[in-house]
């Protein structure tokens, strides 16, 4: 049943980017887009080989994947830590949650520049911008995946002896390990997203710069080559990561 | 059926306020194996100011019959007159229901509830007001109008879905298990309520419930009826005048009244058990 | 976020411990945290931190009223950005409500729908800005499309999901008090919609503020982007701050807005 749900969910995503596709040849090839807008598949993917084949390709890809992991980490580890923080004290949750909840509703890329100015354009201000970004959704999933843990268990650990580690440890973070893992997944696409937009925004490296670079030289080819390989890469990497979620549910 | 049955209840003589005639209901494809005949035949007169009550094991076909009196789906079969007018869609200046969960709006306040209860029904603005206080009244909720439902009890609850049934002012009142969710005390002081509102304004109620006491206590009659598909088994009339005392439960008579019900009953239960198993069974 | 409505635990209840109950401890105590924050940054940047990066801020207030909002040309940038938000926004809100409506009205539109908005949440649309550009050119108009780019998703996915599980009996109930398809959709299904709505109006408007904002800050050549940038390459951090926090103060305003509308609007839920 799932697994038929799924299959129809997949067949449809896929029937969704084929038809794209066919909406992108049939839009060069009958002439309606200037090719300076959009130019024809074939060129792209030629371009893309090409591309691929220089050492540009891969530097970029490697600076840009190593932005993303440094700034996940960071993230990953703030977050958990502040997290575990806040939850210690009700009083604090309450405090510090709508705090961290109402931040993270202001565009933080209004930070960008601070960052810039920190950091320089090398790929330190991008790991800051990623992380800071990634930071919110881990703590506030966190927060709110321990402080749903049902209050039985914790009185029950509380009757056996359970220091307030010790609760954590075996109650708090095994109950709430489930909700954890979202924040890490939400946090994970959003560093993702964010040093690409970094990067695009202002860069000495990566694969946001290799668009921003392909659209100021005005060459479409190269900047769509570029984008159509990010979102396979993004699309791919959901399907993987959705993959995994509902292997794990099925247990 | 009911044509044939002498009855002494005061309401013998009066006019029928509402006639079932062989009404049937079917749901899935016929002769599909998903088809459920839910009501079978069923035909029934109700007079005016009567107060009957539908009695029967789960899944027998009362609400079904109940919403097919109502017009909110036509039968498969058969016809309801309420009055002289044959029934082919909601009613709601002739009736209105009383549903067995509170239906009242979470996000209305009691009276904006009320306020589009009337609207709906097209009453006049001027109106609005004074019926609202006095249906609330009467269920001693007036100091609860400005709150929403979710800040009332369960009980208080269905008090005022029950009031908002009363204010529209039909003549008919339909009542899906109205009582079901609550506790047996606060059941007891509504029953009473809603039998010293019959004997005021001479309303005609079909009532459905599962609760033995609550038939005998409210009803002129009761409609037992069978298992799926649902008929009527037969019809038990209780002779005693509205509004009936909290003593009327303490005497013989409702004692034999309600062990009648219950003997009469009980097999069908069983049998609704069976076929609910079995059902299941087909379906592993 | 939804994370953000979860929960806010203990706060509601009054309990008078010190004088004060807890909803108001809770209150100071973020004001104490709020203080304690802005102290420590000014003593740091004060005295510690590298005044070509930091600024104290009573600095930063200071440049505020002496250069960011003194100077016209910097307060119609961030008029022009104020301008496109709310345009983006309320075009957002239209097509996000228009495609959402339409999507969410039968079973078949949500069911083929709703994985092609997964697939396409999952692309970082900030790889397109630079084809934003492109085809809107350098002004309004791409920030005001970006901006819009953003915001529609978490409405219609919002809209889509309110329109579910109605509850039938409700349906029934007004029908029979002779309710018209006007008026359930009015009184049943635009009620029942009005929490969903929100968090996706809530979450749309973050959106649509980072779209607009990226845009400003991707185009360099004028508007808020050109002045941050002139700020940060020049290494003066109090008017860069001060004009950030001009920014952040119109995003919370505007967070705010939405969020008085919601809560006069969802009343009934508690
Ligand atoms: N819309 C429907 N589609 C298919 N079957 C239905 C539908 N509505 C009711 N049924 C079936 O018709 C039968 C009678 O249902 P109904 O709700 O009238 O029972 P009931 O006597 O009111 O039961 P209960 O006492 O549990 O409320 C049941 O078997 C039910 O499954
Ligand atoms: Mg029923």
């Amino acid at each position: 049943m799932n697994d038929q749900a799924n299959f129809t969910t997949r067949s449809i995503q896929v029937a969704f980017l084929a038809i794209m596709a066919g909406v992108w040849y049939g839009l060069t090839k009958t002439g309606a887009v200037t090719p300076l807008f959009l130019p024809p598949m074939d060129i792209v993917y030629a371009t893309f080989m090409r591309l691929v084949q220089t050492g540009q390709f891969w530097s970029a890809v490697r600076v840009t994947l190593f932005t993303i992991a440094q700034a996940w980490i960071i993230a990953v580890v703030a977050g958990l830590l502040v997290a575990y923080l806040v939850t210690r004290s009700r009083h604090w949750t309450a405090v510090m949650e709508p705090l961290i909840a109402s931040t993270f509703a202001i565009p933080l890329t209004l930070l960008f520049p601070v960052f810039i100015l920190f950091f320089g354009i090398g790929p330190a201000s991008k790991v800051a911008y990623a992380a800071t970004y990634g930071f919110f959704p881990v703590a506030l999933i966190t927060i709110a995946g321990l402080n749903s843990v049902d209050e039985r268990y914790l009185r029950a650990a509380k009757s056996m002896g359970a220091s307030s580690f010790d609760t954590f440890r075996h109650v708090l973070f095994p109950a709430a390990f489930p909700v954890i893992l979202t924040g890490l997944r939400v946090s994970f696409f959003i560093s993702f997203a964010s040093v690409l937009g970094g990067e695009t925004l202002s860069s000495a490296a990566g694969v946001g710069k290799a668009i921003s670079l392909a659209a100021e030289l005005m060459e479409p080819a190269r900047m769509y080559a570029w984008i159509v390989f990010v979102i396979i890469t993004a699309v791919s990497l959901n399907f993987i990561v959705s993959a995994i979620e509902n292997r794990r549910r099925e247990y | 059926m009911s044509e044939s049955t002498p009855f002494r209840a005061a309401a013998a003589g009066r006019p029928v306020a509402i006639s079932i005639r062989n009404v049937s209901q079917r749901f899935g494809d016929a002769g599909s194996p998903n088809e459920v005949v839910a009501v079978d035949d069923m035909s029934l007169d109700v007079r005016r100011g009567e107060f009957v009550c539908l009695l029967g094991p789960s899944g027998c076909g009362k609400s079904t019959l109940l919403n097919i009196v109502g017009g909110l789906f036509p039968a498969t079969d058969g016809v309801v007159m309420v009055g002289d007018k044959p029934v082919k869609g909601p009613l709601p200046r002739d009736i209105s229901f009383v549903f067995q969960e509170s239906t009242l709006f979470p996000w209305y306040t009691i009276r904006e509830n009320f306020d589009v209860a009337f609207k709906f029904q097209n009453v006049a603005k001027s109106e609005w007001a004074s019926r609202t206080k006095q249906a609330l009244e009467a269920v001693n909720m007036g100091a609860f109008i400005d709150h929403y439902p979710n800040q009332l009890s369960v009980g208080m609850r269905q008090r005022v879905n029950l009031a908002r049934g009363i204010a529209l002012g039909t003549d008919i009142i339909l009542m899906d298990e109205p009582f079901a969710a609550l506790d047996e005390q606060t059941r007891m002081v509504l029953g009473e309520d809603l039998s010293e509102l019959l004997a005021k304004t001479g309303k005609t109620i079909v009532f459905v419930t599962h609760s033995l006491a609550e038939a005998v206590f409210l009803s002129d009659r009761i409609f037992v009826m069978t298992a799926r598909p649902g008929r009527i088994k037969s019809i038990i009339e209780v002779d005693e005048p509205h509004p009936r005392s909290p003593d009327f439960m303490l005497t013989p008579k409702f004692s034999e009244l309600r062990n009648q019900a219950y003997a009469l009953l009980r097999d069908e239960v069983r049998q609704a058990i069976a076929l609910a198993r079995e059902a299941e069974a087909a379906h592993a | 976020m939804t994370v953000a409505a979860a929960r806010v635990p203990a706060a509601s209840t009054p309990s008078f411990i010190g004088g004060m109950s807890r909803r108001a401890k809770v209150i100071w105590t973020r004001r104490l945290v709020l203080l304690g924050l802005v102290v420590a940054f000014e003593i740091y940047a004060r005295f510690i931190g590298n005044p070509r990066l930091f600024s104290p801020p009573s600095a930063i207030v200071y440049a505020l009223f002496d250069e960011i909002l003194v100077d016209p040309r910097i307060r119609g940038a961030i008029y022009q950005a104020f301008t496109e938000v709310l345009v983006a926004y309320v075009m957002a809100i239209i097509i996000g409500l228009v495609v959402g409506l339409s999507v969410g009205w039968s079973n078949f539109g949500r069911r083929s729908f709703y994985p092609i908005v997964i697939l396409l949440y999952a692309i970082p649309q900030v790889i397109l800005l630079p084809l934003f550009v492109l085809t809107f050119g350098i002004g309004p108009a791409c920030k005001i499309a970006f901006g819009v780019s953003h915001g529609i998703f978490p409405i219609i996915v919002n809209v889509v999901a309110g329109m579910r599980n109605v509850n039938a009996l409700y349906l029934r109930s007004a029908s029979s008090m002779g309710a018209s398809n006007f008026d359930l959709a009015r009184h049943v299904y635009f009620p029942h919609m009005v929490p969903s709505l929100f968090a996706g109006l809530r979450l749309g408007m973050t959106l649509t503020l980072l779209g607009v904002i990226l845009a400003e800050l991707y185009v360099s050549t004028g508007g808020i982007g050109y002045w941050t940038k002139l700020y940060a390459e020049t290494f003066d951090p109090a008017p860069l701050f001060a004009l950030i926090a001009v920014l952040a103060v119109m995003a919370i305003l505007l967070n705010e807005l939405v969020r008085i509308a919601e809560r006069r609007f969802t009343r009934w839920r508690n």
